[in-house]
């Protein structure tokens, strides 16, 4: 088919799919009195209209479908640049490209603003796993070759700290909405000595994914009742009953298929697998009472072989056997993408990336069988200043993992020296950081999950076509996260993924049986304590500390 | 006979052809350009430690320094030698090439080697002995991957072994042998990261992976290749030796194309079988290019980390680790330039004594067997 013809296709089925769509939209809010023409209604429209491209079932979004939306979401940028003014200017973009998402997204979401502002981009793509070599790089060697990264807030000791950054402009903040971002992602993250430095585009944390159909099968209810199993057959609410589960799933079958319980990845992934031991015990290892729950706050000792995370590695350890027999050598991607959204396993900690693929991706075969809550709490939990296993009042604990702190957009300090080029590079991250464009890179496919306020409207996810049960249990799961009063929140300290990378060596050989639980966890404390000294301890403890809130 | 006496001669003769003002001035050229360039360099290095106040944002412009330093030399030898100097021209950038992007980086390397370099550390690189060096002898990592590695060197005899069936076969009367001595090439012709693509993780994904099905179709219940041990490093080798048989297998048939057909038709007439014809005249006459073929292989399978980088990061656990994704591993994801940087110097000298000793070790053989 020619281009010209694709495009024309594509357009008036967009047509229909928009009329359908705002026609949804009203009808969800308002009837009658939403004809009433007000801005407000108008960004209601919109937001329902960017929502149906290309609608949830319909397939996974294509270059067209960005292209449009990016058009769509303009008007923030039109109302700060005049067409054309940054004629001329160039500018370097780097980020990721996995999953075909990310920087692949964007070339399509900025087609519509490079082409209103005359500015042109050129990219830098990279995989997950190079990234962090790849920023560290450009760092030491002094050779920041890109004008804007999009980069998480793990990196930011490692970059605003040593003035990289440029600071974020008072036009830039009224164009995002910055008050409308959840709680988390408030000051002090993006900000460093008081200035603001990142537009987030993302907001991270491990929700737990689970197979709604497996836990409401009737059958599997009786076999657990038979099998001696604690309670009644349901979805976990502790890691005690994830473990339990799976166990007792191993070798079961529903629909003709094999089952598996939690899905554990123990193979590296560039320092960013740590995160998924980090999810399993932090239930464990964040008490209440103490912000920390990975150093020491006043000494920066690890407290990796504490005995809750040791726990929580052989967890890991004795729920292998029970697991898919390649588990060894499954990445997070793996489990994520080629396990859980295939119909492998039952139980899964990720990001909010499996909630807006499920019915997005054209691999997923999980539709209207995945359902979502906070990351499973404990029991008991490990006290680090008493050195106890304590039991609260309250039930369980819970400690959500803000694994990452999400994707941001950061300027880089080497455009301040060019007004226009400044302009130019915060439009661009102004632009994709904006509160319309950012609630259709939640709902679809795109390596982003929700992260502002409004984000949780439900009824605006149901008129794009989702089951409202779904997107509810989706929506809360991320919202109660973000919002827990006991969320584990990473630290922003330079060379974080150092000590998440030593850690994933260590752990693969404890996986593989060739180190106990305690041993290994040994060995990752001693090379933390070798990381720390090496990066100067004093100002890891500082910078730790400011991270914490302390 | 061309002596180095001659050719002093020659170029002396030459030299006298060219006045004495014209050798004077490409001295000049060249002393001059000598004298901008160590400045530069002396100015450069004393604000890099602090003792001067001014100089380059970066070591960058030295290096343009160098090239046009390396102009000027090429300049002033074409004044002072005439012919001679034009000659130079052939081999002079060349050299000042490979002394800028081989020589000094082995040098500035062994230099890295003993600081304590990491890319995110606030006070960045100092100076710490031989403390790499300590660290690198109790690393259990590194002597896990050197141990893998004589693992796959091993395995080189038996990519011999194959690759000297094939050529065998490539070298006799068979139908289509043209077409199946492109065929058997195209796997050599395949990036190793996109082998490992293809065929580890894809191929051999557990749960779609054609070669997992087919292999569950004869009966192996979980063929999970990539998580025990000796199966995984065995899968790292299998798909190593996919790529680089074909190489051998080239070089083993161009030895046989080679051998005088007239020795193997007179063992036929005093009636020696096909296997004594193949071990008492075809293996020993193909035992010079056998070694040079085992002796390159080794060496690239000294530097073994694309398939592994790509299909187990070196698991599971450390099983399929090689010395040279083990650097790759503290190069990239902990940004430990120092300490990397010791284990690949470490790593070259090994290679450089383990080639050494083989090469002198297969000439002894050679002379013993001639």
């Amino acid at each position: 088919m020619k281009v010209e013809l694709y495009n024309r296709f594509v357009t008036n089925r967009r047509n229909v799919l928009k009329g359908a769509a705002a026609v949804s939209a009203l009808a969800a809010t308002g009837g009658i009195s939403a004809l009433t023409s007000t801005p407000a209604r108008a960004q209601s429209d919109l937001r329902a209209q960017i929502l149906a491209i290309p609608g949830v079932d319909k397939g996974q979004p294509t270059d067209a479908d960005w292209q449009k939306v990016g058009e769509m979401c303009l008007g923030a940028t039109k109302e700060n640049v005049k067409e054309g003014e940054f004629k001329g200017v160039e500018l370097t973009f780097m980020g990721l490209n996995n999953q075909n998402v990310h920087n692949v997204l964007y070339r399509g979401l900025l087609k519509a603003w490079s082409d209103y502002t005359g500015a042109k981009i050129s990219w830098i793509d990279l995989a997950q796993a190079d990234y962090n070599a790849r920023l560290q790089q450009s760092i030491a060697t002094n050779t920041i070759d890109f004008d804007v990264v999009e980069m998480g807030a793990p990196f930011e000791g490692d970059v605003c700290g040593k003035g990289l950054a440029s600071e974020m402009p008072d036009w830039v903040k009224k164009q995002i909405d910055m008050d409308d971002y959840v709680s988390y992602l408030k000051p002090p993250v993006g900000t460093w000595n008081g200035k603001t430095y990142r537009i987030s585009c993302d907001g991270d944390c491990h929700n737990f994914n689970y197979r709604s159909d497996v836990f409401a099968d009737a059958g599997l209810a009786e076999e657990w009742k038979k099998a001696g199993g604690a309670g009644e057959w349901g979805v976990p609410k502790t890691w005690q009953q994830v473990n339990a589960a799976t166990k007792f799933l191993k070798g079961k079958k529903l629909d003709g298929q094999d089952l598996y319980g939690y899905l554990d990845p123990c193979k590296g992934w560039g320092g960013f697998g740590f995160y998924f031991l980090g999810s399993r015990a932090t239930a464990y290892a964040k008490h209440p009472d103490d912000k920390a729950f990975l150093f020491d706050p006043d000494t920066m000792k690890p407290r990796i072989n504490n005995p809750a995370w040791v726990r929580a590695i052989q967890d890991v350890v004795d729920c292998l056997p029970s697991e898919p027999a390649d588990q060894l050598n499954a990445d997070p991607g793996t489990t994520g993408f080629q396990q859980f959204l295939a119909g492998t396993g039952t139980m899964l900690s990720w990001w909010g990336d499996i909630g807006s693929n499920v019915n997005t991706n054209d691999s997923s075969v999980i539709q209207g069988k995945t359902a979502f809550d906070i990351l499973p709490g404990s029991d008991d939990v490990y006290n680090s200043k008493t050195g106890t296993w304590d039991k609260l009042a309250s039930g369980p604990n819970y400690a959500p993992n803000m694994a990452y702190i999400g994707w941001g957009i950061y300027v880089m300090a080497r455009v301040d020296s060019d007004p226009v080029r400044q302009k130019a590079a915060w439009s661009l991250a102004a632009h994709l950081g904006g509160k319309d464009i950012s609630l259709w890179s939640a709902a679809y496919p795109s390596g982003f999950q929700p992260y502002r306020q409004s984000h949780f409207d439900i009824p605006e996810w149901v008129a794009a076509g989702y089951d409202e049960k779904f997107i509810k249990s989706y929506l809360d799961s991320e919202a109660n996260s973000y919002n827990h009063p006991n969320a584990a929140i990473e630290p922003r300290i330079p060379g974080i993924f150092q000590y998440y990378s030593v850690a994933e060596d260590e752990l693969a050989k404890i996986y593989a049986g060739q180190a106990t639980a305690q041993a290994g966890a040994d060995a990752i404390a001693a090379a933390w304590e070798k990381i720390t000294e090496q990066l100067g301890r004093d100002n890891q403890i500082k910078l730790y500390k400011a991270s914490l809130g302390l | 006979m061309t002596t180095s006496v001659t050719a002093n001669l020659g170029r002396d003769a030459v030299a006298g052809l060219v006045s004495a003002e014209r050798q004077k001035s490409g001295t000049l050229v060249i002393r001059a350009a000598s004298i901008v360039l160590a400045v530069l360099v002396v100015m450069q290095a004393l604000n890099g430690a602090g003792i001067l106040p001014f100089g380059f944002a970066s070591w960058r412009p030295i290096l343009v320094a160098y090239g046009l330093w390396g102009v000027a030399l090429c300049i002033g030898n074409i004044l002072r030698l005439g012919e001679a100097g034009w000659r130079a021209l052939f081999v002079l950038p060349a050299v000042l090439f490979t002394i800028a992007l081989v020589i000094f980086p082995t040098f500035f390397g062994l230099y890295i080697a003993f600081t304590d370099w990491n890319l995110s550390s606030a006070t960045g690189r100092q100076f710490n002995g031989l403390a790499n060096f300590y660290q690198l002898v109790n690393d259990p990592y590194f002597w896990n991957s050197l141990g893998n590695m004589v693992f796959y060197v091993l395995s080189v005899l038996v990519q011999y072994a194959i690759a000297f069936g094939l050529a065998l076969l490539l070298n006799a009367e068979i139908r289509g042998r043209k077409f199946f001595r492109v065929a058997f090439l195209l796997p050599f012709m395949l990036s190793p990261v996109a082998v490992s693509w293809m065929i580890g993780k894809s191929m051999l994904e557990y749960r779609f992976g054609p070669g997992t099905r087919l292999l569950r179709a004869l009966g192996w219940d979980n063929p999970s290749l990539l998580t025990s041990p000796w199966l995984a490093k065995t899968t790292i080798a299998a798909m190593d030796a996919w790529v680089w048989i074909p190489f051998m297998m080239i070089l083993l048939l161009a030895g046989l194309q080679a051998m005088p057909k007239e020795v193997q038709e007179a063992a036929k007439v005093d009636g020696a079988t096909g296997w004594q014809g193949f071990w008492q005249v075809t293996f020993p006459l193909m035992l010079p290019v056998s070694v040079t073929t085992i002796v390159l292989r080794i060496i690239f399978q000294l530097k073994l980390a694309d398939i592994v980088i790509n299909t187990t990061s070196g698991g599971p656990g450390g099983a399929t680790d090689t010395v040279s994704s083990f650097i790759f591993r503290e190069y990239k994801d902990r940004s430990n330039v120092g300490y990397g940087t010791m284990v690949a110097e470490v790593y070259l000298i090994v290679i450089i004594v383990f080639v050494a000793l083989l090469l002198w070790s297969t000439s002894k053989f050679m002379q013993r067997h001639r």
